[in-house]
């Protein structure tokens, strides 16, 4: 099956600033994706390329097997919300499903109907009087009812109160249950994206960090605690992406490479989500090791 | 994309119906009273042409000069409010992420809003423009001037090169700027800029000058300058119809040596048109460059042409430029 976003060495430069350096991905079909970074990592950058917002300075970006926004085909099969969810502010409700229904040869009028009626949204008013949820939820409805086969979503719910939030995933995963669609949602936060994605990447200082499914990514990674010097050197077979040192002990993050880990290792113990992607951006946001620095992956606490 | 383009821009349409009717009607009664006064003071037995010339210049001449500048402005005013926020509003407002992202080519997405929105502005001007020509022809016809930089941009077809013209730079700088109030401010200034330097520094030179040696005439003469240095100049000679590019020719006398004070004074101070006919018959002339009358369409056809081929140009740019996203 063709992967929904498969991106080769991709970049991309704003004047002198480096927005997205070498980010090799695949992403397989039928997952939700989350992309997880701080602010300014590089999430819209992506998401923009993968829309054919922007084009890429170098390397490539394949969306569903073609170039993104190539011609009116390639782009029914993608529906993308942007940041800030953008509506026409003059435009009623209705006026915004007709746009939708006269510029989308694929249009549901049955689905975005219904979603209207769901979320209680009028279609007499005019859409620049709507609450941040509610234009959340039109701009969903509007990707949506094209039936494109991946739906891309940037920050979504980033303006959005921790009620609207849960409201609006909720409607999302209901969707994606509904029209099996593969979806590509980014958020700064990775407690909005915990509780639905099932394939995870992280992207911070302009780089992916992490890729991967969720369950093979936790499956994958260890916390280790030893008193200090036990770990020196560390297990074979293991990456470590971040070492604490206190006075008396020593806990490592690691990824298990080869599986073996718990081989000899049984102590060893699983991550939370959070925990481990926390390790990744912890490991993002030091310092560029110079040569005469002594452990470059240290962090002390 | 009809429909949408429609709905984001009817606001405006009716707007520009309603000055469309106020000014329409405007001009048909001026040029309906035009007509009356050119029955009563030109078509009549023995009226003098040079009496229905001042009642025509005190009646008329003002409400036609403004109509036409309002004819050239208002290509000026369309490519400002209709042509530069078409796409900047949509990158302000953000939008264009939003459109972008139907099932409609950006390319499409613009043809269809640039072509509809250039035709509305054409169809205004030309509307306004062929009302004012209807309205100001027994004046015009009166006196003879189509070539006065005045008239020329505010008759027939040459506003609607510059309606067209307009809306495209309008669409293109807000396509460069993205932001709505300066891409207003740059198109205005360009516009009005263009406005100066065509019929100044293009225009004359669109097509090849005829120079000629021409008899001095009372008739076309308006006066003479006699300058410190002793040359004799005549004053804004006319050749009828024409458009005449050497502004206050030389003298010369029958026998090709610059005319003299003292030949000008050898005729009596009297009469303004006594002292003209007395300085006929002394044979002078000059040499003249000028536009002949029978090339005012074929101007026109250039001026509009030339609007239109920077319009083709921009439009180029614009289609070039927009399918490669904003980076």
């Amino acid at each position: 099956m063709t992967p929904v976003l498969r991106t080769d060495a991709l970049g991309k430069r704003y004047g002198r600033r480096q927005a997205l350096t070498n980010v090799t991905l695949s992403i397989p079909a039928r997952r939700v994706v989350g992309l997880v970074g701080p602010n300014g990592a590089g999430k819209s950058t992506l998401l923009n390329l993968a829309s054919g917002m922007i084009a890429p300075t170098t390397g490539t970006i394949e969306v569903l097997g073609s170039r993104p926004a190539a011609d009116a085909t390639q782009l029914a099969r993608v529906g993308f919300v942007a940041q800030d969810t953008p509506v026409y502010p003059n435009l009623s409700v209705g006026d915004h499903l007709r746009l939708g229904a006269r510029l989308n040869p694929g249009w549901d009028d049955r689905l975005a109907q219904q979603r209207i009626n769901q979320v209680g949204l009028d279609p007499t008013q005019k859409a620049g009087r709507l609450s941040g949820g509610q234009r959340a939820q039109l701009a969903l409805t509007l990707a949506a009812a094209k039936r494109p086969e991946l739906l891309i979503f940037d920050e979504p719910v980033a303006a959005l109160d921790p009620l609207a939030r849960r409201t609006f995933l909720q409607s999302l995963m209901e969707f994606v249950a509904e029209l099996e669609v593969s979806v590509l949602l980014s958020s700064h936060l990775l407690g909005d994206l915990e509780r639905v994605c099932d394939h995870l990447i992280v992207l911070a200082a302009s780089r992916t960090q992490l890729a991967g499914d969720v369950e093979e990514l936790l499956t994958a990674h260890y916390r280790l605690v030893a008193a200090r010097g036990d770990l020196d050197p560390p297990p074979p077979g293991i990456e470590v992406i971040q070492a604490t040192h206190t006075a008396r002990q020593t806990t490592l993050i690691v990824r298990d490479t080869t599986g073996t880990l718990r081989d000899h290792m049984p102590a060893a113990e699983h991550l939370d989500l959070e925990e481990m992607v926390l390790a990744y951006l912890g490991r993002a946001a030091e310092p560029v090791p110079t040569a005469n620095a002594g452990q470059p992956l240290e962090v002390s606490r | 994309m009809i429909w949408l383009t429609w709905r984001q821009f009817r606001g405006q349409a009716l707007v520009a119906v309603a000055v469309l009717a106020t000014l329409a009607t405007y001009l048909v009664v001026l040029g309906l009273r035009i007509r009356t006064a050119y029955e009563v003071n030109v078509d009549c037995a023995g009226c003098s042409v040079e009496t229905a010339k001042d009642v025509f210049e005190n009646a008329y001449f003002t409400p036609l000069l403004l109509t036409g500048f309002l004819v050239v402005l208002v290509p000026g005013i369309v490519g400002a409010f209709w042509g530069a926020p078409l796409l900047a509003r949509e990158f302000e407002a953000g939008t264009h992420r939003l459109v972008w992202n139907q099932s409609i080519s950006r390319t499409r997405w613009l043809a269809v809003k640039l072509g509809l929105v250039t035709l509305a502005g054409a169809t205004l001007t030309g509307a306004l423009s062929l009302l004012l020509t209807w309205a100001a022809s027994p004046y015009d016809k009166l006196f003879d001037g189509r070539f006065d930089p005045l008239l020329f941009p505010a008759r027939n077809i040459a506003p609607l090169g510059y309606a067209v013209f307009a809306v495209v730079a309008g669409v293109t700088v807000g396509l460069l700027v993205r932001r709505t109030v300066p891409a207003m401010a740059i198109l205005l200034a360009g516009f009005v800029l263009l406005q100066i330097l065509v019929p100044t520094m293009v225009r004359p030179h669109l097509q090849p000058a005829v120079t000629e040696t021409v008899a001095w005439t009372a008739a076309n003469a308006r006066g003479l300058m006699i300058n410190g240095t002793g040359e004799v100049r005549t004053e804004n000679f006319a050749v009828p119809g024409a458009w005449v590019l050497t502004s206050n020719p030389q003298m010369f006398d029958a026998a090709g040596n610059p005319a003299t004070q003292e030949q000008i004074e050898s005729c009596p101070h009297s009469e303004p048109s006594v002292h003209k006919a007395c300085i006929e018959t002394k044979g002078f002339h000059m040499t003249l460059s000028y536009q002949p009358a029978d090339r005012y369409w074929t101007f026109q056809w250039l001026e509009f042409g030339f609007y239109l081929v920077l319009a083709g140009l921009l439009a180029g740019f614009a289609f070039w430029r927009i399918p490669r996203g904003l980076n």
